[in-house]
């Protein structure tokens, strides 16, 4: 057996595609530390469902799930202190994930190139809507309006009715499973031959990329066959998330895990997205927000607990 | 320039349609060297437009697994590679006598990564089912439903995509760890759980209160207004999403309405979020007046979230994709010439492109059979007479 223990992990990213991106990469054992903004730390922290309906930063459904395993720091990089800490944190580190407006990394001197000079094997992936560059690169996205711009709302709902949304973040999930096996590659490689990436992975291109057989078609032979059809037949609602708990496949294949928290208590969480014999799914719970800060401030780092003191006054951590 | 990363790795593709064409069409533009094995004397797979754009950078040649003597050819050439990918039923590479015991009797460290719906072991590992199955399956059809009316598929066949993308990565990591432990290992990618995976916030929030979660159409648990207006056109719409006070204020300045960001029913989220019915009603009918360009464009300005909804002509004729050199033009010498779709994963220092049309049926015969494998004129020809490959 072997996990990814090896591969340290930067997770700057806010939303859901980077935290799923980090947190397939920590469920095979990657060190992931997530970097949240002090005070409230990431927004996804405010999102439910919560135990009981009773909104708490420690214990939404959407935060929970996405960051099993992963450790949390709070730091403002966009303070000069703040990034002066993340560039010794970057040292130590393979992979860096973000997921902010292009070229705000590099207005505060973080950008891929400079943080490349101290790491030149890094591995630094910049998941967005949009990608990097583009006349459309600097949009404000959602889930909702990313799904519009990747071409699969165009096709999804009926043809009388307007388009619709799939349920969930499948937008962003989509990219965040990209973002993961697209960071697998390039780690695997630049843990060969040191050399480092920066992947921008653009969720509109993702998702467009699945659009078969609609872009090829329109591609090769200019037919737009493009257009929402509905469900031919009634469709089948399928299960509900009640009737997964209970599929005998599942269960027999122990996809369902419990995982404890010491503020959310025990609750069901699925599993492994795929099953390599030889590296083990780790079912690890997310962090409390800035729950590691003294082990990597005072560990690693080492920073006095003064030091921490100072830094917490000046809003750093 | 370096090398792309997946260089010299290479991989027989086993597979023909679904998930796993999507898999290895991410690892052949990462520069894995992907040889399609085909059965002989059927002509393959139609060579569809889609066809041609998911085998695009890969190579294909013809055996008959099912025969004795196309088993031989086929594991010296496992002798040769990393990585087999495969998605028969659960006894097929069992009953063609080349389960991963053989495999590995072959190559003693190739990985074999086996995609299907329902995973190799358990009671329904026969069961098999496409991708707008598993959305089903998985509980997404579920909470995919217009606010009045039943649940709908999504419009491609997103469980094969994502189970594509999750079989692309667990080579990765299986690479990753041969190269740290030797050894290579079977890998069991079932569909069904890793879109399950997709929806894991209503499962952990499930298992919290023990309701079931309903289908929100294109609302949000929280931001409004957050919806899909008609615009200008036929069939052309918008979306619009506001996350916050600040944007709503935006969005009615946008609107020409500046007063409705105090007005009682809207001034707060709360309110908003309650009274999002009579939200949808003002802002579709200022959207219905524009383009979805044009009202995209107006509210970006605005630091409002709006995009327009993309159909494929749009998406193709669309300034953004085009000016990040998304489409690339490929010529094939069947099909002509045409722009294709990209790589969606654009590294900095390797930037992967479109290197090889699609193959034709059985095209790399000869660099499979003669360059890799070293047969001889005469051992080729007694392959071909006895059906194995041509």
């Amino acid at each position: 057996m072997t996990s990814l223990s090896v591969l340290r992990v930067l997770d700057l990213s806010e939303g859901v595609a980077g935290a799923c991106c980090t947190k397939l990469l920590a469920g095979f054992g990657a060190d992931v530390i997530k970097i949240e903004r002090p005070g409230g730390g990431d927004p996804l922290r405010r999102h439910g469902p919560f135990p009981d309906d009773l909104p708490h930063p420690e214990k939404g459904a959407l935060f929970l799930y996405l960051n099993t395993g992963k450790k949390s720091i709070t730091l403002d990089i966009g303070q000069r202190t703040g990034a002066l800490i993340l560039r010794r944190l970057v040292e130590g580190t393979e992979v860096v994930v973000e997921s902010f407006p292009p070229r705000w990394l590099t207005e505060l001197g973080m950008g891929y190139q400079s943080l490349a000079r101290l790491k030149p094997r890094l591995v630094m992936t910049s998941v967005t809507p949009f990608g990097q560059d583009g006349p459309y690169a600097g949009f404000r996205a959602t889930n909702l309006t990313a799904f519009a711009a990747g071409g699969q709302m165009a096709v999804t709902g009926e043809p009388d009715r307007e388009p619709l949304k799939n349920g969930g973040y499948q937008a962003e999930y989509q990219a965040g499973l990209h973002a993961f096996a697209a960071t697998a590659v390039a780690a695997f490689s630049a843990d060969a031959t040191e050399v480092g990436q920066h992947i921008d992975l653009a969720g509109v291109e993702c998702m467009a990329t699945a659009l078969e057989p609609y872009v090829s078609s329109w591609a090769h032979q200019r037919r737009d066959i493009g257009q929402r059809q509905g469900n031919v037949e009634p469709a089948p609602a399928g299960l509900t998330v009640q009737d997964l708990l209970e599929a005998p496949q599942l269960r027999a294949r122990g996809f369902f895990q419990e995982i404890d928290h010491p503020a959310a208590g025990r609750q069901t969480y699925p599993g492994a997205p795929f099953r390599p014999e030889a590296m083990p799914w780790l079912a690890a719970r997310a962090p409390l927000l800035g729950e590691h800060n003294e082990e990597i401030y005072c560990g690693e780092l080492e920073l006095s607990r003064e030091e921490l003191v100072i830094l917490r006054a000046g809003r750093v951590i | 320039m370096e090398r792309l990363p997946l260089y010299g790795y290479r991989i027989l593709d086993l597979t023909t349609a679904g998930a796993g064409p999507y898999a290895t069409r991410l690892l052949a533009d990462m520069g894995a060297e992907v040889i399609k094995v085909e059965a002989p004397n059927n002509g393959g797979p139609l060579r569809s437009d889609t066809f041609n754009h998911v085998n695009r950078n890969k190579y294909a040649c013809t055996m008959d697994l099912g025969q004795p003597r196309g088993r031989e050819p086929f594991l010296r050439l496992v002798t040769l590679s990393d990585v087999v990918i495969e998605d028969y039923r659960s006894q097929v590479l069992e009953d063609l006598s080349l389960s991963y015991d053989v495999l590995r009797s072959a190559k003693a460290d190739i990985i074999l990564v086996s995609l299907s719906s329902h995973g190799r072991r358990g009671p329904e590992k026969d069961l098999m089912a496409d991708g707008p199955d598993i959305e089903a399956l998985a509980g997404l059809t579920a909470i995919s439903a217009y606010l009045v009316g039943g649940p709908q598929k999504t419009g491609v066949a997103y469980g094969d995509a994502v189970a594509g993308i999750a079989a692309a990565g667990a080579v990765a990591l299986a690479l990753w760890h041969r190269r740290r432990a030797g050894e290579g290992q079977h890998v069991d990618v079932a569909g069904w759980e890793t879109m399950v995976g997709l929806i894991g916030e209503y499962v952990v929030g499930y298992s919290m209160n023990g309701r079931l979660p309903q289908p929100l159409g294109n609302r949000h648990s929280s931001m409004a207004p957050h919806g899909c207006y008609a615009c200008v056109g036929d069939d052309q719409w918008v979306t619009v999403a506001v996350e916050d006070d600040e944007q709503f204020a935006a969005l009615c300045r946008a609107m020409g309405r500046p007063e409705l960001a105090a007005d009682t029913r809207f001034a707060d989220v709360v309110s908003r979020y309650r009274n999002q019915e009579d939200l949808d009603g003002i802002v579709g009918e200022w959207t219905r007046r524009f383009t979805p360009q044009a009202v995209t464009e107006a509210l970006q300005a605005a630091g409002v979230p709006a995009a327009p909804v993309l159909g494929v002509t749009a998406l193709f004729a669309g300034p953004h994709l085009r000016a990040r050199g998304f489409w690339e033009s490929v010529s094939h010498p069947d099909a002509g010439t045409w722009d294709m779709d990209g790589v969606p994963w654009r590294l900095s220092r390797s930037p992967a492109h479109i290197r090889l049309p699609a193959p034709r049926f059985g095209e790399h015969n000869d660099y499979v059979l003669r360059g890799l494998l070293g047969l001889s004129e005469g051992e080729v020809q007694e392959l071909v007479a006895g059906g194995i490959i041509g």
